[in-house]
């Protein structure tokens, strides 16, 4: 809608509150993060500037490039592994098979638990000598198999990444909610057609809901990914050897040094990645969806 | 349903806006963050502690305790305070905090004047040397520790042997011989701060480097070598040390499967706990100080290594009645009297010279007696470096034990956090 | 929509599927409770029995005791009701504030709009752990250290890219064509927000309030740096104090995390009618 002088004013009003608050609590302090990125300072000194010093070392710093590499990697195993496992569950609740109701709560279960107490579980769980994991394996017959999951080189960042991975609870319900939008009579037509519950998931449902709660879970995942911190710090607090190390961990150890130059300089690289993620997403979502946009609203202007 | 939830929203938000008013009376409030609280071995005695001083100057000064259990969050707001120049009150620091950094930034009360008062004579001689600037003394050094091994005697005869080992190579022949039996030797861990394995090293690197070792940073080559004999260490601790925090190591030594144990000396309050006791037996009961072994051809015969456990700082004060109110606090819990109380009930060590207690238990007295006996000390590795290496000795030391990096290579991940930082 | 959806009849590749499907909901709803369980049974052990025995012995004699150890550390009950407190209003002007800010950058094109929104967008990647100075500086300046405003004024700032982001995302998919018809009929800026947009926009409004909601109640860096008197601290700080408490005492510290979890499930059990039927009405066929 085009903006009438008339709505100018009440506009201003509206976008006031969320500007105030943005201006104050993000740009400024990000403004303050950009500008400690160039300095040296340990919280005691006055901030010296050191021009690009802080993002050298950082690259240079193996550490910090498993960090990267990690984050990376989280961020495409949730938005491309962990929310299609929550489409696919959308899919079949929104079906409302016997017993939905109560599946769907168990699923958000845990993101109603605390980050802490959710790694406090999964410890015991990988706990080398009386972990659930290893007892798993040792009563199937795997007992070769069993080890120290979190104090592995191979084992632990795949552990402390997969573990999450089958939580998908929230991105589900987001898309079950868009799901229950759909027309109906599109499935009508399509069962009058012959078509499976497969097909009219791959035809109508996941082109339907593409653009709108796939895009945003998919975003919010990869998001999440990338300010992965809590999670890892609880589990294994980066080790072992920084192999489950994530950027923001990175970021926080820097913090505890006082070396809030380079604590600043990698918070700032994470904001260039995520906003090249974003980007990237939103390319890949885009291709087709302004047809299906369009049969969305249709189908809801017939319903 | 619906209303009912929209007339809760109204209610919780009538509440949230009526942010409660604290009334403001002429008392003194002393804001202080503390560590010594819930579990912690000092806390019945200083919670009884304060209360005294809040009662004896009842209207005058009230001393309000912020009760941090959390080791970690504790140092992130402490730096974050002192950083914004809200310093509260009075903090509880550790080496982990750049002390002299902060005193000589004038972060804190100059705390001399009081001290040459005569107050100063009630600490141990030397105690401020390390640490004062200028001559000034910023942060008071409060608690002390050492750091020794304990073992358990029972489980040293089901192994055999009759002996703490006196040199390193009695200790991995000890090693053997517990792994045969199927007991851990000792409780290693790599996982979180690394807490247990950085007292060892410390303990390696006095035994081969000695009284000067920190001479150099980390140039002695004591620093390798002793990275090598921790590495051996961990083929004789608990499976998942490279994963295990503090819990772990303290679960696995309390659960009876661990002989040798290393910690500072507020530990041994748990080794009297009736909690910890197994068939009615005390932990403590079982329990035998020991020195740190010889390393052959070392230089640390007659070592110690310590620590300063706890500062306490305070903010500087523009109300000359507030600072001495601060100060009149710090004196009274400093007070010779008081400290014999708080390392009766708790095992620590201070800075603060007194008459123990008669009913000093068996472990203080022996630890006490190593702490005397020894000819120099030197402190912990984290002590004595940047808290660069405190942050990078997890991943340092994980990266040694699985073979990422070698000895070398390990001293040099250490120096690079240092160079980082610097 | 109907109540009853019309449905081919189960044969061949449709009875593999439905097997399938299952499996899968099975499978999931296992991985989701059974640690859940096991964690609640070890929480009733000794600590020898946890340590020594196989993980999925049960206790000889259940420990109820290690409740009554876990409980007796700190007032549980104050944490919670200052989570809900502070979750709740946070939430309400958190979710007010985006949704007038996600109206407009929605439905009216003006100069700057998409960098406007691409900045909001950019927020939500910030490492909130980089700003603690700063928003410890904020917030004591603004005199909302140690208070209750002071954590919902944070709160509800941190979550604004997010909630901006999901209820604009939402806004953007509602026709332009029902808005436009009001206006014909001389509806001003304001009926067309409360009478159209609002009642449209619920399912994003919702998943916004969820998330944030969620953010505020686990949220425990700022809980505790702006904040120092034990009456104000939220659960998460409540439950670090437990597990520090108890990290030799796993079976107490397995207590400790039994029984924080309990009231976000009882609470999320009681109130998800609410929250789904919020997410799922959104009643775009008006």
């Amino acid at each position: 809608m085009k903006l009438e002088r008339s709505d100018r004013a009440p506009l201003w009003a509206f976008m006031t509150p969320a500007l105030v608050l943005m201006l104050v609590f993000f740009v400024l302090p990000v403004i303050y993060v950009i500008v400690i990125s160039f300095m040296k300072w340990n919280g005691i000194n006055t901030p010296a500037f050191v021009n690009l010093r802080n993002f050298m070392l950082l690259f240079r710093d193996k550490a910090f490039k498993r960090s990267v590499i990690n984050n990376v990697i989280w961020a495409l195993v949730a938005g491309f592994i962990q929310v299609p496992l929550a489409m696919i569950m959308a899919i079949i609740l929104s079906r409302k098979p016997k017993g939905w109701k109560f599946f769907r709560t168990v699923y958000f279960f845990p993101q109603v638990i605390s980050g802490i107490a959710l790694a406090t579980l999964w410890r015991a769980i990988y706990r080398a000598d009386t972990g659930l994991l290893n007892a798993l394996l040792n009563s199937v017959g795997l007992g070769h198999l069993a080890k120290d999951w979190l104090g592995t080189l191979s084992t632990a960042f795949p552990s402390v990444l997969i573990y999450w991975i089958f939580y998908v609870g929230y991105y589900m319900v987001i898309m079950m909610a868009d799901i229950t939008t759909i027309d109906d009579s599109y499935y009508e037509a399509a069962t009058i057609d012959g078509a499976t519950d497969f097909q009219q998931a791959i035809y109508i449902t996941i082109p339907l809901i593409r653009k709108t709660s796939l895009l945003t879970c998919v975003t919010l995942a990869s998001v999440m990914g990338l300010r992965q911190f809590e999670q890892v710090y609880m589990l294994t607090n980066g080790g072992p050897a920084n192999s489950t190390s994530t950027i923001v961990l990175y970021m926080y150890k820097k913090l505890q040094d006082a070396n809030y130059g380079m604590a600043s300089a990698s918070a700032v690289i994470l904001i260039i990645i995520g906003v090249v993620f974003i980007v990237c997403i939103r390319k890949i979502f885009e291709g087709r969806n302004e047809e299906a946009a369009a049969l969305k609203k249709a189908g809801r202007a017939a319903g | 349903m619906k209303k009912l939830l929209s007339l809760s929203l109204v209610l919780i938000m009538i509440i949230a806006l009526a942010v409660p008013a604290y009334a403001a009376n002429d008392e003194i409030i002393i804001n202080f963050p503390s560590v010594w609280v819930g579990t912690d071995s000092k806390a019945p005695y200083m919670e009884q502690l304060i209360e005294a001083f809040n009662a004896e100057n009842a209207g005058s000064i009230k001393v309000v305790v912020e009760e941090q259990t959390d080791y970690q969050a504790a140092r992130d707001k402490l730096r974050t305070t002192i950083t914004t120049g809200e310093t509260p009150d009075l903090c509880i620091m550790d080496t982990t905090y750049d002390i002299k950094g902060y005193s000589e930034a004038g972060k804190f009360m100059d705390l001399t004047p009081y001290l040459d008062e005569g107050w100063g004579d009630d600490f141990a001689e030397g105690a401020f040397d390390a640490w004062s600037v200028d001559g000034k003394v910023y942060a008071l050094p409060f608690e002390s520790a050492i750091f020794t091994p304990i073992y358990n005697t029972k489980i040293f005869a089901e192994i055999g042997w009759d002996h703490f080992p006196a040199t390193y190579d009695e200790f991995f022949q000890f090693c053997e011989d517990a792994k045969a039996k199927g007991i851990n030797a000792v409780g290693q861990m790599a996982g979180e701060n690394a807490w247990t394995s950085m007292l060892w090293y410390s303990l390696i690197v006095e035994a081969i480097g000695g009284k000067d070792v920190y001479a150099n940073g980390l140039e002695d080559p004591a620093f390798v070598q002793a990275a090598d004999v921790l590495k051996a260490m961990y083929d004789y601790t608990f499976d998942g040390a490279i994963s295990a925090g503090a819990g772990d190591v303290n679960g696995h030594w309390l659960a009876r499967d661990t002989a040798i144990y290393l910690n500072g000396p507020w530990w041994v309050a748990n080794l009297y706990k009736e909690d910890n006791a197994v068939d009615g037996v005390l932990l403590a009961d079982d329990c035998e100080v020991a020195l740190n072994p010889v390393y052959e051809g070392g230089k640390g015969e007659g070592g110690l290594v310590t620590t300063v456990q706890a500062f306490l700082a305070a903010a500087k004060q523009d109300d000359p009645a507030k600072e001495e109110a601060v100060v009149k606090f710090i004196k009274y819990i400093t007070d010779p009297q008081h400290v014999s109380e708080l390392a009766l009930s708790s095992g620590a060590m201070f800075f603060v010279k007194y008459d123990p207690s008669p009913e000093t238990n068996l472990i203080s007295q022996k630890l006490t007696e190593v702490a005397n006996n020894a000819d120099f000390s030197i402190l912990h590795v984290n002590g004595a470096f940047p808290t660069a290496v405190s942050t990078e000795f997890p991943a340092a030391v994980s990266a040694l034990v699985l073979g990422e990096v070698d000895a070398q290579g390990f001293v040099d991940q250490l120096q690079l956090a240092i160079d980082m930082a610097a | 929509m109907s109540e009853t959806r019309v449905r081919a009849p189960l044969h061949g590749k449709d009875l593999v599927l439905a097997v399938l499907r299952w499996i899968l909901i099975i499978f999931f709803a296992v991985y989701t409770l059974f640690p859940l369980i096991w964690l609640f049974i070890a929480s009733l052990k000794t600590n020898y029995e946890f340590l020594a025995d196989s993980p999925f012995s049960l206790p000889a004699v259940p420990q109820w005791q290690n409740y009554v150890n876990a409980l007796k550390v700190a007032g549980l009950g104050r944490m919670l009701l200052n989570s809900v407190i502070v979750g709740v209003a946070a939430t309400v002007f958190n979710v007010i504030v985006a949704s007038m800010s996600g109206y407009c950058m929605s439905r009216f094109r003006f100069n700057g709009r998409e960098q406007l929104f691409t900045l909001f967008t950019a927020g939500i990647l910030v490492p909130l752990n980089a700003l603690m100075v700063p928003y410890f500086v904020i917030i004591n300046k603004l005199g909302l250290y140690n208070t209750y405003g002071g954590m919902i004024l944070l709160y509800c700032a941190i979550g604004i890219p997010m909630s901006t982001f999901l209820i604009r995302g939402l806004m953007d998919s509602i026709p332009m064509e029902l808005e436009e018809a009001a206006y014909i009929d001389g509806c001003g800026f304001f009926g067309r927000f409360f009478h159209i947009i609002l009642p449209l926009s619920r399912t994003g409004i919702v998943t916004a309030a969820t998330f944030e909601f969620l953010t505020c109640w686990n949220e425990f860096v700022f809980a505790n740096l702006i904040v120092s008197s034990e009456k104000l601290r939220t659960i998460q700080v409540g439950i670090r104090y437990f597990t520090n408490q108890f990290s030799t005492d796993y079976v107490s510290m397995y207590a400790a995390i039994m029984i924080s979890i309990i009231p976000s499930i009882i609470g999320y059990v009681l109130f998800q009618e609410q929250i789904i039927s919020g997410m799922t009405s959104g009643a775009v066929k008006g």
